[in-house]
């Protein structure tokens, strides 16, 4: 598929072209591969012309395939990071999250309470969370230890 | 290092009684000197890489004598500026001032030294208690022009002599020669922007290559001057680890590092114009590729655990060779500071007082 081409059935907008471009630009440089031969590719023809989606979420499904292959080092961390989070167990009530592309190295923590029972309640789960080693690992992955499926 | 040979040297007239003129003219005796009345009708309208190719001659008449600007947000270190030129001879590809002289990118020199002078003094004088870091690199290269302006040397004797005082001249140079005769009295530290051959071939194009600008090093320190070496930007690809653990050896190898002043690091930084800029002079360069995110200050730099990786086995390698040696972080977030050596500077003035005891 041809960038044009799909430029036309997503109806993108001037900046997002430009940033689709930019990207499968970087991505061509980077890999030794023609801009046709990524845009040729399977995984990018199954999403955009998958019946389920409507043009919005075709857009953003091939945003997300497009960041992880321009940013692969960025999203894998970004995925372990979400991998430890959930293996705290304490969503929904307490919300962790990291800021978007991991800087700052800050997690954030959003709960709200009721009543001092509640409170107390969550205060616990958070503190067994912040002994625990997946805590641990989040930040030393914040905090720039290489991520478990990185080549040395 | 490339040659560098001006097609044409533009002098502003008025500019003639200027001993940077003199200089100019001694040094470069099969140059054609055009002398204007409006410097700015004679600029071309050429893009950024032809504008490298003339060297104009003017009186600067705004201020020399400036902070850094820094960058919002991040932690400052506290450096003053006096830009006695304005763009560079040689062509990084990264090369913030693509974007910054986009408008002026005329290659500059200024005429009028003993303004800078007057305009330094007055401020060294009334604040004698206060230490002043002044840089000639912002906007220039402090040593590429030297063999043809002679400005450090108009210069370098009277901020020798100032004791609340330390000239820092920046350089991806060799031209050194013209130091080597004046006595720095311990107040000069020239510092050498460094990275591997491999990223001197590729992207910072026209400048010496890491043994000359080890081989200048060895000789400034030689004769008196202080060092620094700026390890900015840093490039990450693969196989970074092993060319920047090797420039290393290499360096500690050629020079003492018991008289280095500082040692920075930062990571390549650019901005989404700038990037367009590279795009479009240097469509092949890898430094596009990098897996950047845009900060808080609006500046791309790669994402943060990735850059600390590379802040801390940096920091790593310099231990191991020079144990002592004080190390700063270039234009990053107290965040990050914290990542890499474990605290931050509380305030500005706390990190400028550490480069007064660094230097002295």
């Amino acid at each position: 598929m041809a960038l044009a081409e799909l430029a036309l059935a997503l109806k993108l907008g001037d900046n997002q072209l430009r940033d689709f471009m930019d990207w499968c630009e970087e991505i061509a440089l980077r890999d030794g591969v023609t801009m046709a031969a990524l845009l040729m590719g399977k995984e990018l023809d199954n999403i955009a012309t998958d019946p389920r989606l409507g043009r919005a979420d075709r857009v953003k499904k091939i945003k997300e395939w497009l960041r992880r292959l321009r940013f692969p080092r960025l999203a894998q961390t970004e995925d372990e990071v979400h991998g430890k989070i959930r293996a705290l167990k304490l969503q929904p009530e307490i919300r962790l999250s990291v800021p978007p592309g991991l800087e700052g190295g800050r997690l954030e923590i959003h709960f709200s309470v009721t009543n001092q029972e509640d409170f107390k309640r969550l205060a616990k789960k958070l503190s067994a969370a912040a002994d625990s080693g997946a805590s641990g690992e989040i930040f030393a992955l914040l905090g720039g230890a290489a991520s478990s499926n990185e080549s040395a | 290092m490339q040659n560098f040979q001006p097609e044409e040297v533009i002098v502003e007239r008025g500019s003639e009684a200027s001993p940077i003129y003199r200089n100019l003219q001694r040094s470069l005796p099969d140059v054609r000197f055009r002398v204007v009345d409006d410097i700015a009708s004679a600029n071309g309208s050429g893009d950024f890489g032809s504008a490298k190719k003339k060297l104009y001659l003017a009186k600067h008449k705004g201020e020399f004598f400036k902070k850094c600007p820094g960058s919002e947000g991040q932690v400052c270190c506290n450096y003053f500026v006096i830009n006695f030129a304005s763009n560079c001879p040689m062509d990084c590809s990264y090369c913030y001032l693509q974007e910054y002289l986009a408008d002026n990118a005329a290659l500059k020199v200024f005429s009028n030294v003993g303004d800078l002078i007057d305009e330094a003094d007055a401020t060294l004088k009334k604040h004698r208690g206060l230490f002043f870091r002044i840089g000639t690199g912002e906007i220039t290269d402090s040593l590429a022009l030297e063999p043809f302006t002679g400005m450090v040397r108009e210069i370098l004797p009277y901020f020798a002599q100032q004791p609340n005082v330390l000239l820092e001249l920046k350089t991806k140079s060799d031209c050194v020669d013209g130091l080597l005769d004046l006595d720095p009295k311990g107040r000069v530290v020239v510092g050498w922007s460094m990275n591997p051959q491999r990223v001197i071939d590729a992207d910072e194009h026209g400048t010496a290559s890491l043994t000359e600008r080890l081989n200048a090093a060895k000789r400034v320190q030689e004769g008196g001057y202080r060092l620094g070496f700026h390890f900015d930007p840093m490039i990450e690809y693969p196989g970074w680890e092993v060319d920047y653990a090797a420039m290393l050896d290499q360096t500690f190898a050629t020079i003492d590092w018991r008289k280095l002043s500082w040692v920075s690091l930062g990571v390549l930084r650019d901005t989404p114009g700038l990037k367009r800029t590279m795009r479009e002079r240097f469509p092949r360069s890898q430094l596009l590729t990098g897996e950047q995110v845009v900060c808080p200050d609006g500046k791309l730099r790669y994402f943060q655990p990735l850059r600390v990786d590379m802040y801390r086995k940096m920091v790593g390698w310099i231990r191991r060779a020079a144990p002592t040696v004080k190390i700063y972080l270039c234009m990053e977030s107290r965040e990050v500071w914290q990542q890499v050596f474990g605290f931050a500077p509380s305030c500005e003035k706390e990190l400028g007082n550490q480069f007064a005891d660094f230097g002295f």
